[in-house]
């Protein structure tokens, strides 16, 4: 898939499912087509993947060829490198990081890596400083008390009561999700009050749900 | 036609909400401000591509002081120079990312493949980037719709999986 994850419960996998086709486009081909979007009104260049940090390279090529003004949106799960922050700064105009656990022990079971609470967090601070940013945070079943709260504490304690937030409740038990007993069915009315309620608590201001 | 798919999208840029956390942003999509990247691609850079790693990095930081620089000026209304440099700070970033791909630290599992030569990652992406789908989503929060999203799979081998697979639900239909 492209990612330097391992979710068990990736939603992309049945997505990635449907696609007919791959090709190669060279890195020119891909900026006449951003070029075209951007004419006939998209707002901005939305690099997904799996993930988009191993095309880094590639895609920094493609901004080589590019002739409109066409903002990037780096859609990332975060777990990238200091070295390839610096990188994308000044090349990254919105960084969208999913915020997905707030322990190294869920992140470790369900993605498969390590160290997950020191990259994101350092990540995400410096996402801030280099550009702006925009935080997605799906909320996993029986996952609001170690992950939902924890992630929610830091935002507003690190980076600020206003930073935007969307909060997902679309949930759904996707791939090999079946693996982790807890997670295998959709998010309940509860779990949903209570993560609203969650928010409040931590007073953001500027939550997308 | 979008704005009758996602009506929220219309006003989403003039949201006070989506102003206070993304004003650079907004301003880029309404043509009041450059990309960042369109910024790098004014600064001139000069180097050989002899130079080590170490040296790289160097220039790169220094550059970027005068990137945060100009960014400011333009911002605040200096006129944008009319002339690009043939070889810009652009293209010193693509050229430490290409040679970073030698070894790869790109993400944190810092797995060190030789992806140049085709080895593949953690990631299972090699050398090249391939496109598996591009589309207009708009499925995104509101001031991002439209948004011109590119898919893309790990290497040809997948590629090759999901071509099969695809055509396996096709011809079972």
């Amino acid at each position: 898939m492209g990612c330097n994850f391992r979710c068990l419960h990736c939603q992309n996998w049945t997505i990635s499912q449907q696609f007919e086709k791959g090709e190669y486009y060279t890195e020119k081909e891909l900026a006449l087509l951003i070029d075209d979007a951007r004419r006939r009104g998209c707002r901005n260049q939305n690099w997904v993947g799996g993930d988009p940090i191993p095309h880094i390279p590639f895609w920094l090529r493609v901004l080589l060829y590019e002739k409109e003004n066409m903002p990037v949106f780096f859609n990332t799960n975060g777990y990238l490198t200091i070295e390839a922050m610096e990188l994308l700064r000044g090349i990254v105009d919105i960084y969208k990081i999913d915020f997905k656990y707030g322990n190294n022990r869920c992140a470790e079971r369900i993605s498969d890596v390590k160290n997950y609470m020191e990259v994101i967090t350092r990540n995400l601070k410096l996402a801030k400083d280099y550009g702006e940013l925009l935080i997605r945070i799906l909320v996993l079943p029986n996952h609001l008390d170690c992950c939902l709260s924890k992630i929610l504490e830091f935002i507003s304690k690190e980076l600020g009561k206003n930073t935007r937030v969307n909060l997902m409740d679309q949930y759904t038990p996707h791939w090999r999700a079946k693996e982790v007993p807890e997670i295998t069915r959709r998010l309940n009315a509860y779990e949903w009050k209570k993560a609203i309620e969650m928010v409040k608590y931590y007073g953001l201001t500027n939550v997308i749900s | 036609m979008w704005y009758f798919i996602r009506p929220d999208a219309v006003s989403a840029l003039e949201d006070p909400k989506v102003i206070e956390a993304l004003p650079r942003y907004v301003d880029i999509v309404k043509n009041k401000k450059l990309a960042k990247f369109r910024i790098c691609r004014l600064i001139p850079v000069e180097i050989s591509g002899d130079e080590s790693m170490e040296e790289l990095w160097n220039i790169h930081k220094k550059l970027m002081n005068e990137y945060i620089k100009l960014e400011k000026e333009l911002d605040e209304g200096k006129t944008i120079p009319s002339e690009t440099p043939k070889f810009s700070l652009l293209h010193l970033k693509s050229t430490i990312a290409q040679r970073i791909m030698r070894s790869c630290i790109l993400c944190e599992r810092r797995c060190m493949k030789n992806r140049e030569e085709g080895e593949l990652g953690y990631c299972k992406v090699g050398k090249e980037m391939l496109v598996s789908s591009y589309f207009d989503h708009m499925g995104e929060e509101p001031e991002i719709v439209p948004s011109f999203t590119v898919y893309d799979f790990k290497s040809a081998e997948l590629a090759w999986d999901a071509i099969s697979g695809a055509s396996t639900v096709k011809t079972g239909l």
